[in-house]
């Protein structure tokens, strides 16, 4: 519901900017494209996707369009990233299946299908092949895509999509109150509301209220090991640095600069065409974050607003058993220590992926630590040094992006180096079961992968603490 | 290992030259529920009070969403650098049910949080009030005895920290946001006598306009009330963090107020003052540990409070007879 609401009210964002811009409403239009996440939920995906049609049809009309595509929504589908697990990771294959089923019936115009290892690593070329090959059968060998909308008339189908759209139709409205989206994004409202629908659900797949297959219930004894895509970051990064070095020195300085400088006069005078002008900079090679630095001269830097919120997690999982007890442990650790346990949450390096920190933070905080959220993109001696300063006794590192191998022992080397090796470091989010080994050896406590449920986190960062100080 | 407790002498030394580990876990001993950890960390402060005094002590507060830290970015890396040392503390009231603190204050100010010349301890509430607010003008010591020229005490504007803060700085400024003028009414008429300044934020872009005239609207309120210093005249300001404008005359005004009190030695009576009612706050909340803690009041508490919501006794009469089990003991 959120990601509808929120979506379309973004794509009126973009009309009224088109518009002036003064540009007429069927000049653009029709050329607009949507992008959904499909998830597990399958006639709801569904219903979502036929609401979408239908809300921006309606949405379209006081713009007063004359041509039938400005009215109509086009768009790309996704399978949910969310769901695949780092646990029994054949059953992806499955989940992505059901996943591109809901998105064909729901009419997509192009898919993406996830890899089933896409919870541990990025993909090897076999799973990938698999993916694609999801595609393929559902296209080549089903008839399913044969037919338009075929869910059209069901007495079911036709009341959910009626629900769904009455209940995005609100929080567009919502949007639209505060003065559409940009105003909406600038007071943070999105991101709360889609932060606190995840600590919800977290919530509820640790209480088992929401069933998944190998991770909440029917849980293997022993996790098969899977073959997967394994990157040497430093290798990575020395080729790159390698190659923007040499891109840089071939490139002539003056037309360069004077691209990048005509970039930054026409966002100064705010008329004429930033992308014609961002592109003529990409032909003298400049680099993206020379190009968004010209940009950002001007228009300054936007920062995220990190307003989590507590509470969330706590009002689902309150009476849970797992729950309270770790509760009552941490109370515990808080009387014997004078204080609560303090962790700092860290995102390092190239690596924006921020929810599921987001979450943990709440969930936290619910059950008893102070957090501390650390702002993304940090390198290894900015998180030091604010885990020495704020004097935590944890670093969570949440990594997403492939680069745990190289940041995390580095970051515990520095924190030695400074006469902290009492604040421990432990890891959570993607991280490939073979690399375990290294990140332990590397002075890591504690690994905590996906679908790691909060109370159990809690408990391994708290014994993570204990040990420590023993 | 922080839970082997550091030594006073050297500790001591190290905060003088400084060092960002020793304040940091001096801090965490100050604000420690332990009574050995904490009474280690008064030690350690109690060696270090001649050192201490030396910074401009200036307050901060504001609704939420008004620009605080984006406010309080902007002025630190101005100050940092013009050559000064800065440290920014947090009181935070927001207390939780039950459950810890989530603390964010160095995300909304990223680039001041990974200067040299900074250090930023937001410290999580999970108490009463008093007892956070004693804390941080304990810290406030101790980052003035590690050199920090400028010492920033934040807090969310929601009544009763704001009045905490404003007993603890030179300079106490209110941060308003752009816009309606009938915010101010919104606004405790109390916390408006505690300004020395008042600053509407976000004077850039589309607001510049409101912010303008918001300013003009609090000067022509601020006019309204009698100044709280006979030697200083509350001043309005708006400001961009953006953009810029507007800071170094906010900091040039935070030095003429230092000078305007200093000049009329009304400095060193406030901070006396301010010492004088801080050492009562103490008495008071040490009186009130005492009353809650005495085993004899605690047996009669649950009586007493049957027989005042029954209206068996009087609450000035079940009162006195706590305070009698207290004071006979």
């Amino acid at each position: 519901m959120l990601e509808l609401a929120f979506t379309l009210a973004d794509g009126l964002e973009y009309v009224r900017a088109a518009l002036s811009k003064g540009l007429g409403i069927d000049q653009f239009a029709g050329r607009l494209s949507f992008f959904w996440a499909i998830g597990m939920n399958f006639y709801l995906e569904i219903a979502k996707m036929r609401a979408a049609r239908r809300l921006w049809a309606e949405l379209m009309q006081p713009f007063g369009p004359q041509e039938p595509r400005s009215s109509m929504l086009r768009t790309h589908c996704q399978t949910s990233g969310a769901s695949l697990t780092a646990q029994d990771p054949y059953n992806n294959v499955v989940r992505t299946t059901i996943e591109a089923l809901a998105a064909v019936f729901g009419g997509t115009q192009s898919l993406h299908t996830n890899a089933m290892d896409e919870a541990l690593a990025l993909p090897t070329d076999t799973t990938a092949r698999i993916a694609r090959n999801t595609q393929l059968i559902l296209q080549e060998e089903t008839g399913i895509p044969g037919v338009v909308d075929p869910w059209g008339g069901s007495y079911f189908m036709e009341s959910l999509t009626a629900s769904v759209a009455a209940a995005a139709r609100t929080i567009i409205d919502e949007v639209e109150a505060l003065g559409g989206m940009t105003r909406a994004i600038e007071e943070g409202m999105p991101k709360r509301r889609i932060e606190e629908c995840a600590a919800r659900r977290q919530a509820r797949i640790d209480r088992g209220e929401e069933v998944i297959v190998g991770v909440n219930k029917y849980r293997l004894a022993e996790e098969e090991e899977l073959d997967i895509r394994d990157i040497d970051n430093t290798a990575v990064r020395e080729s790159q640095i390698a190659r923007l070095k040499r891109v840089r020195s071939e490139r002539d300085p003056k037309e360069l600069e004077g691209s990048l400088a005509e970039l930054s006069a026409l966002a100064r005078s705010g008329t004429g065409n930033l992308l014609e002008a961002a592109i003529r900079c990409a032909r003298a090679r400049a680099s993206v974050g020379e190009i968004s630095s010209a940009l950002e001269r001007e228009f300054t830097r936007y920062r995220a607003s990190t307003s989590a919120i507590s509470g969330v997690y706590r009002a689902v999982a309150e009476g849970d058993e797992a729950y309270e007890s770790i509760r009552s442990d941490v109370e515990a650790f808080a009387r014997a220590e004078g204080r609560r346990p303090r962790m700092l949450l860290v995102k390092l390096g190239q690596d924006g992926h921020d929810r599921g920190m987001k979450v943990v933070a709440t969930a936290f905080a619910d059950v008893g630590f102070d957090v501390d959220i650390g702002p993304l993109f940090q390198v290894p001696e900015e998180a030091a040094r604010q885990a020495i300063e704020n004097d935590v006794h944890v670093v969570g590192v949440s990594t997403q992006a492939g680069g745990h191998k190289t940041l995390v022992p580095e970051l515990v080397k520095l924190l030695r180096e400074q006469g902290a090796e009492d604040i421990c470091v432990v890891v959570g989010g993607i991280v490939p079961p073979r690399d375990y080994a290294y990140l332990r050896e590397h002075g890591v406590a504690a690994i905590l992968g996906p679908g790691t449920p909060i109370p159990e986190a809690a408990r391994e960062v708290l014994e993570a603490i204990r040990s420590r100080r023993a | 290992m922080s839970s082997e407790l550091p030594s006073v002498a050297g500790a001591c030394e190290r905060v003088r030259a400084g060092d960002r580990r020793t304040v940091a876990k001096t801090i965490t001993l100050l604000e420690s529920r332990r009574p050995d950890q904490a009474a280690r960390g008064q030690e350690i402060l109690e060696k270090l009070v001649p050192y201490t005094g030396g910074s401009l002590r200036l307050g901060i507060t504001g609704a939420p969403g008004v620009g605080k830290s984006t406010f309080i970015e902007a002025l630190g890396l101005r100050l940092i650098e013009k050559g000064h040392r800065l440290a920014v503390l947090a009181v935070d009231p927001t207390s939780p049910r039950s459950g810890g603190s989530i603390l964010g204050d160095k995300t909304r100010m990223e680039r001041l949080a990974q200067d040299e010349a900074a250090f930023i301890r937001p410290s999580p509430s999970g108490g009463s009030l008093g007892g956070v607010a004693e804390r941080t003008r304990e810290t406030l010591l101790l980052t003035e005895a590690a050199g920090f020229d400028i010492v920033l005490v934040e807090t969310v504007g929601i009544g009763q920290s704001e009045v905490a803060v404003h007993s603890m700085v030179d300079c106490f400024t209110l941060l308003l946001q752009p816009g309606a003028g009938d915010e101010l009414q919104g606004i405790k008429k109390g916390v408006l006598e505690l300004a020395d300044a008042l600053v509407v934020t976000k004077a850039d872009g589309e607001l510049r306009r409101a912010a303008e005239r918001s300013r003009a609207e609090y000067a022509h309120a601020l006019e309204l009330l009698r100044p709280a210093s006979p030697h200083w005249t509350p001043r309005v300001l708006a400001v961009s963090a953006v953009s810029g404008e507007g800071v170094d005359a906010f900091w040039e005004m935070v030095l003429a107020h230092r000078s305007a009190l200093e000049a009329a030695g009304a400095l060193e009576r406030k901070r006396r003052g301010q010492a004088r009612a801080w050492m009562w706050s103490l008495v008071h909340e040490g009186l009130r540990a005492a009353f809650d803690g005495h085993p004899a009041v605690a047996r009669r508490i649950p009586q007493a409070e049957r027989d005042v919501e029954d209206q068996k006794a009087t609450p000035a009469a079940a009162a006195r007879r706590l305070l009698e089990a207290f004071l006979d003991d």
